[in-house]
């Protein structure tokens, strides 16, 4: 019982310590599921719309608490197009508003363009704001082209690209600027095919062909018409995109003249009955197209009946757009037979119509009509109306055109701004990274320098060293040259002037004594002995000072001897010393000498240290042009493969490869050391 | 008598001029150096040559330097007075002084004034005058310990030897015996192999050579 309580403390203490680490991460993990989840309740159609906006609600305020990267932007998103099925544009705006801010400012491009282009669609069908909608898309395409090349898989993007281009292309088709939007079709075509989603294609190719119509590059609109049927085979858009295509198609007919061939493909569209009777403003378009073509080719039997018809479902289904060109199609029906009060009537309607809706092209041909079917006064009138509206147009294009052409410049600006900006960003972290180099060479040089300047100090240490020892040596030489000019003088004075001059007394003494010759001659003779005898011990006393002419050169010898002798007194162990006549220490360099020295003293400092040895012999000999220093030891050497090198051979080798000599230690356990240098003159 | 120390000169009179020296007319000039003493040589030659001369070896060398000792003055006086006997004093007992002196002069008296005594510087004197040649027993050993070495040196290992001891170093030599460096190297190894020390160092060899007489 106890045992399993504190089974369970320790695991409960276990799973606290081990989650405590992975809190953050967990934290996040289950945050992005729950907005994951709340997103895709906000989506679901069966829930009730009140729902639905709670969810994304919830999950916007809890995507607004994360940091700010990518992730965050595109659950924006992804909640906008929540907002956005929900019919709440404005939340939509706002959220790809806050997106766009976000992306700018963590500088993530793709989301900057993305954001662009979400807010494009507001615009585009929020508002009649041509302008904004252009200069968002615009922006969009302008950062994705940008983009191509730098990021790896621009598969990716392509398709929001193309989406952008075909909206821009729509735009420009609207605004008559057909070559352009032609342009940027068939970019939007490409872009399409590299994100091998080809669900827009019919699309663009529908606007393909009307752009050729209006270009009136005729059997080329039929051609793409029909590659838009093409490519809307098998999806769920068939039968619209087909009717579409088939309607288009007629229309280029018509313009071509063509009226049977149009007839042919307006009766084809109509074939779709099923399809058009739950579509009745595709209907509605299709039968007043055809009542139309009939009437332009004077197959008169199902007029008016088929315009009436169109009318009736146009007004049924308060197609204003669709009346607009309805009336004005019976107007000049009516025109055609002589019946001008009716055109009257129908054209002041699709006037009407038409000034409700700023659908000026229609209103245009409206005012052309009536200035034709009215009386003379009053068709003056709707002549100058139809001038008045006909130069506001052009100069409205003109003018829409120049607000692109600054969008484009403004917005073409600001991505050259960026670039500049990643340009001087580039310049500025090439900078900082080339200063930082130049600063880590500064160092790097001037600790160079720093160890150059210890390892000169040291040298110069070394030189100034052996400057003092030969300073040392040469004052000793000096002092031994003095004694021993001293010691000359003084057995040259004995030799020859006292002892001459005792000589002489002696002599003089000696002669004198065998002259008198009396009792004390004996005596006198033993003390004229004495000082023969003085007289000799004189002259080896003067023999003595004066033999002592020893070459200068031994003063190094005598020095090297002085250290052996002394150091080894000191540790009590006997040497032999021996020194080749033929080396002529004179001539040897300083340096080399101070070596040689230095090498003697670490060698006899280990003998001392570790030999344990009671005999040392050292050699210096002279071969081929080589000195040859020799420390033999009788201590109990020691295994050379396994000392490791202390810092006194270290020294010695130093100092011989200094000399470009060669330096061996030869050592048996028990047999003595010996240490060889060998060293060229 | 020539000797640059007036005392020894007195001991020389004292000793010649006793009353034991009766049968002897003894006339004596003095010169305390070589200038002096070439100068008196000359003018004896062309009056009264000298029957005799005491000639010290170690004398302050002539003004214009080309005698620098008594042996330099020995042989001036030899052909200036060929009929004269020289005697040379000197206080050198070394083995190549003597060696030389000897050859060079070949003395009729050869005294070495250490071992000299008044009765001996007599006994030399009177010797000389009745035509004897007199040397000091030192001298007289010089010339035992020539005898006695089986082999003689050549002149040049003679000369290699007596600068050598002169403290000439072995690569100067050439410069003092017209021979080459390895040649003088050679001839060394030879000489301490004569003397039967052969791996002995310079200054052994000069003292064995020494000790045989050879400088």
């Amino acid at each position: 019982m106890f045992r399993s309580f504190i089974k369970i403390i320790f695991i409960v203490f276990f799973l606290f310590s081990c989650n405590k680490p992975n809190d953050t991460i967990k934290d996040i993990e289950l945050k992005s599921n729950i907005i994951n989840s709340y997103i895709e309740n906000g989506k679901d159609r069966k829930i009730s719309e009140e729902e639905r906006e709670k969810y994304l609600e919830k999950a916007s305020t809890l995507v607004s608490t994360l940091n700010d990267n990518t992730f965050k932007i595109s659950k924006k998103q992804e909640i906008s197009y929540g907002y956005y099925s929900l019919g709440d544009y404005d939340s939509y705006k706002v959220l790809n508003e806050k997106a766009l801010k976000l992306s700018y400012k963590i500088n993530d491009s793709l989301n900057i363009a993305k954001s662009h282009f979400l807010i494009g669609i507001y615009f585009r069908d929020r508002t009649s704001d041509i302008q904004t909608t252009f200069e968002n898309f615009y922006k969009a395409d302008k950062i994705y082209s940008n983009l191509y090349g730098k990021k790896n898989s621009p598969e990716s993007f392509a398709y929001d690209h193309g989406k952008a281009l075909i909206d821009l292309a729509q735009i420009l088709l609207k605004n008559k600027d057909y070559v352009r939007s032609e342009s940027l079709t068939i970019k939007a075509i490409k872009k399409f095919s590299l994100s091998k989603n080809k669900r827009y294609l019919p699309l663009c190719y529908t606007n393909l062909g009307i752009l050729s119509k209006y270009l009136e590059n005729y059997d080329r609109s039929i051609e793409y018409n029909l590659k838009a049927i093409e490519f809307a085979k098998g999806t769920n858009k068939e039968i619209s995109q087909t009717i579409t295509s088939y309607s288009n198609i007629g229309t280029v007919y018509k313009s071509q003249k063509k009226y049977e061939k149009a007839k042919e493909y307006y009766d084809k569209a109509l074939a779709y009955k099923s399809f058009l009777t739950n579509n009745l403003k595709q209907y509605s378009r299709l039968l007043d197209n055809l009542a139309y073509v009939n009437f332009l080719s004077n197959d008169l039997d199902s007029i008016p009946n088929l315009f009436y018809k169109a009318l009736r479902i146009r007004d049924s289904i308060n197609d204003k757009f669709g009346l607009t060109t309805n009336t004005l199609h019976l107007a000049e029906y009516y025109q055609s037979i002589g019946k001008d009060s009716l055109a009257i009537s129908y054209a002041e309607r699709s006037q009407s119509l038409s000034e409700e809706l700023h659908n000026n092209q229609e209103l245009l041909q409206a005012y052309q009509l009536l200035s034709e079917v009215s009386d003379s006064k009053s068709g003056l009138g709707y002549a100058n109306k139809y001038i008045a509206l006909n130069d506001s147009l052009i100069k409205e294009e003109r003018l829409f055109r120049d607000k692109f052409a600054r969008i484009k410049f403004e917005t073409d600006e600001i991505v050259e701004e960026n670039q500049q900006m990643s340009k001087e960003n580039q310049i500025l972290i090439i900078a900082i990274l080339g200063l930082t180099a130049m600063f880590l060479l500064g160092y790097i040089i001037f600790r160079q320098q720093q160890s150059n300047k210890e390892l000169q100090f040291a040298q110069t240490q070394q030189e100034s060293n052996e400057e003092i020892y030969r300073l040392l040596l040469n004052q000793q030489i000096k002092l031994e040259e003095g004694r021993q000019l001293e010691q000359q003088r003084m057995s040259e004075e004995l030799h020859d002037g006292v002892l001459g001059r005792l000589f002489g007394v002696r002599l003089s003494l000696d002669g004198i004594n065998q002259r008198a010759n009396d009792e004390f001659t004996p005596a006198r003779d033993k003390y004229i002995e004495e000082l023969k005898s003085i007289e000799k011990e004189i002259r080896l006393i003067s023999h003595d000072l004066g033999s002592e002419t020893l070459p200068s050169d031994v003063a190094y010898m005598d020095a090297v001897e002085t250290l052996i002798k002394d150091l080894c007194a000191i540790h009590k162990i006997d040497y032999e010393f021996s020194n080749d006549e033929k080396i002529d220490w004179e001539e040897i360099p300083d340096n080399k000498k101070v070596n040689f020295f230095r090498i003697l003293q670490e060698s006899m400092q280990n003998i001392f240290k570790h030999a344990q040895a009671k005999n040392v012999k050292i050699n210096f000999d002279y071969e081929d042009s080589k000195i040859n220093l020799t420390i033999l030891d009788d201590g109990i050497g020691f295994k050379s493969t396994k000392v490791k090198k202390g810092i006194g051979l270290k020294n010695i080798t130093s100092r011989v490869s200094q000399m470009s000599g060669v330096v061996q230690f030869l050592s048996n356990n028990d047999s003595g050391t010996k240490v060889s240098v060998i060293v060229p003159i | 008598m020539i000797d640059d120390h007036p005392m020894i000169i007195e001991g020389y009179k004292n000793t010649l001029l006793g009353e034991n020296q009766k049968e002897y007319q003894i006339k004596i000039d003095i010169a305390s150096n070589c200038d002096d003493a070439y100068d008196t040589i000359v003018k004896s030659s062309e009056t009264v040559p000298f029957d005799m001369l005491f000639i010290d070896i170690k004398l302050p060398p002539s003004s214009d330097g080309s005698i620098t000792s008594g042996e330099d003055l020995a042989k001036h006086a030899k052909e200036l007075l060929p009929k004269a006997k020289i005697i040379i004093l000197t206080m050198h007992r070394e083995d190549h002084r003597i060696h030389n002196i000897l050859k060079n002069i070949n003395p009729a008296g050869f005294l070495i004034k250490s071992d000299l005594t008044s009765a001996e510087l007599l006994l030399a004197f009177n010797n000389i005058v009745k035509g004897k040649a007199y040397y000091s027993a030192t001298v007289n050993d010089h010339f035992r310990k020539m005898m006695t070495n089986k082999f003689s040196l050549d002149e040049k290992n003679l000369k290699i030897l007596y600068h050598l001891s002169r403290g000439v170093k072995t690569k100067n030599l050439p410069n003092y015996v017209s021979l080459s460096l390895s040649a003088i190297e050679k001839r060394k190894n030879q000489i301490k192999e004569m003397f039967s020390i052969a791996k002995a160092d310079d200054q052994m060899l000069l003292e064995e050579a020494r000790k045989r007489g050879f400088i």
